[in-house]
């Protein structure tokens, strides 16, 4: 096999193995070396805390900043496409779409699995935040769906892009959810914009941002890589297939 | 030798397999669906819970109704028996405003006084069991039933330094 078969570039893998590295790394101060959260109650004096169940949010709020990232870096793209209509942009839009899928349905999970010791729930319906945060899925599930129900990619890229700028439009509300509805949702407030955290737990959670961007700007720029090949060979095909047609005809 | 067809692909066959109706009405459809959801979401979400606060002055209009209430659990919780229920015994307080609350069923696991917790029940008149050992009871003749439980964690990482939620009047 030649080099050329692959999605890898020197500054991938370079990127690549910083984001394996660093997630180990991670995984090793976020399972291991960082505190449970206990705390002894001021009067009572017994303990209580997240305990053991702190330690998901290292994953679950860095995965929850990357899936906005993402999903603005498809609607970016998105508008980018809708302006100069080349198939660069549709592929970023698309590749961003795909992984920013991908780590919200991650962000669901590891908030359900930490909502279960912490809230005494694995979910709530009608609390806001995790419905405003399911719909951004769907939204973002149904962009995926569109794209795959054209015949061809160029075709579904421009409804993609209007489905994308549409969805994007769900994360400020997300965000701010907790703040407009403070009563009204089992979410907490932000953590890191109160600065209500510390030493290493704030370490721990800020290596965990760093490393997802890292690992979600690996996956997109590979999804990327993909989508350009598949283009590509797309291309190739219908050149060859009609070189091949006009052989026939001479053939006749 | 025939002259050479045209083989470019034809743009006008693939446009028209691309412009049927399916797509479009699936992404209008979904669009509709996000829209009644999101809709119907924020309406319940704003009427999600109560604080101790306002459920005690709607008391006569929930009355019977089955509601959210959300305050902090205040130190002295009794476990005791209701009818042959085995039941905690508690007083909630959103600001300087307190409630009775005579839960039954198991307590979150996070369940300390001081953090804040989301109830769901009915206001009941009539004093709740062991009232006498709560110190901060309003003494009012009603209690809240309640057979659900969740935490409302707060936002707060700083293990020692961390300051739980407290009532004015405390």
């Amino acid at each position: 096999m030649t080099s050329s078969l692959t999605t890898a570039s020197k500054g991938s893998k370079i990127l690549g193995m910083t984001s394996i590295v660093g997630f180990v790394v991670l995984v090793l101060l976020a399972f291991f070396v960082t505190d449970p959260d206990i705390r002894f109650h001021p009067e009572t004096g017994e303990e209580f805390g997240q305990f053991d169940a702190v330690r998901l949010l290292y994953l679950h709020v860095p995965m929850a900043i990357v899936t906005y990232l993402a999903f603005v870096v498809c609607a970016i793209a998105s508008a980018g496409y809708l302006v100069k209509r080349t198939f660069w942009w549709d592929s970023m839009a698309h590749a961003a779409g795909e992984v920013g899928t991908l780590t919200c349905a991650l962000v669901l999970i590891t908030g359900s699995i930490w909502g279960r010791p912490v809230w005494n729930t694995w979910w709530e319906w009608g609390d806001v935040r995790l419905m405003s945060t399911l719909i951004l899925f769907l939204l973002f599930l149904g962009y995926l769906a569109l794209r795959g129900a054209f015949v061809s990619p160029q075709h579904a890229a421009r409804p993609a892009a209007i489905v994308a700028l549409i969805a994007v439009l769900d994360i400020p509300l997300i965000n701010r959810s907790v703040e407009w509805w403070e009563n009204r949702t089992l979410h907490q407030k932000s953590t890191l914009s109160e600065l209500k955290i510390e030493d290493l737990t704030l370490f721990t959670l800020v290596l965990g941002i760093l490393v997802s961007v890292l690992v979600v700007s690996w996956l997109i720029l590979h999804r990327f890589r993909v989508a350009w090949l598949e283009h590509v060979e797309f291309e190739q095909g219908v050149k060859t297939a009609i070189e091949e047609r006009r052989h026939l005809g001479h053939g006749d | 030798m025939k002259p050479l067809e045209e083989l470019t692909p034809r743009q006008d066959r693939i446009e028209k397999k691309n412009s049927a109706l399916l797509p479009k009405f699936a992404g209008v459809l979904l669009l509709v669906i996000v829209v009644i959801v999101l809709f119907k979401t924020l309406g319940n979400a704003s009427l999600f819970f109560y604080p101790v606060d306002e459920a005690v002055e709607k008391r006569v209009e929930l009355q019977d109704r089955r509601f959210r209430v959300i305050g902090t659990p205040q130190p002295e919780i009794f476990e005791t028996t209701l009818s042959g229920r085995q039941v905690l015994v508690f007083t909630l307080c959103t600001g300087d405003i307190y409630a009775d609350v005579v839960h039954e069923g198991d307590p979150a696991e996070l369940f300390n006084p001081g953090v804040p917790v989301v109830l769901q029940g009915v206001w009941r008149e009539i004093q709740p069991p062991s009232m006498e050992k709560l110190r901060y009871s309003p003494n009012d003749g009603w209690h809240i039933e309640t057979d659900s439980m969740v935490v409302k964690h707060d936002n707060d990482y700083r293990s020692d330094r961390a300051e739980l939620e407290s009532c004015s009047s405390e």
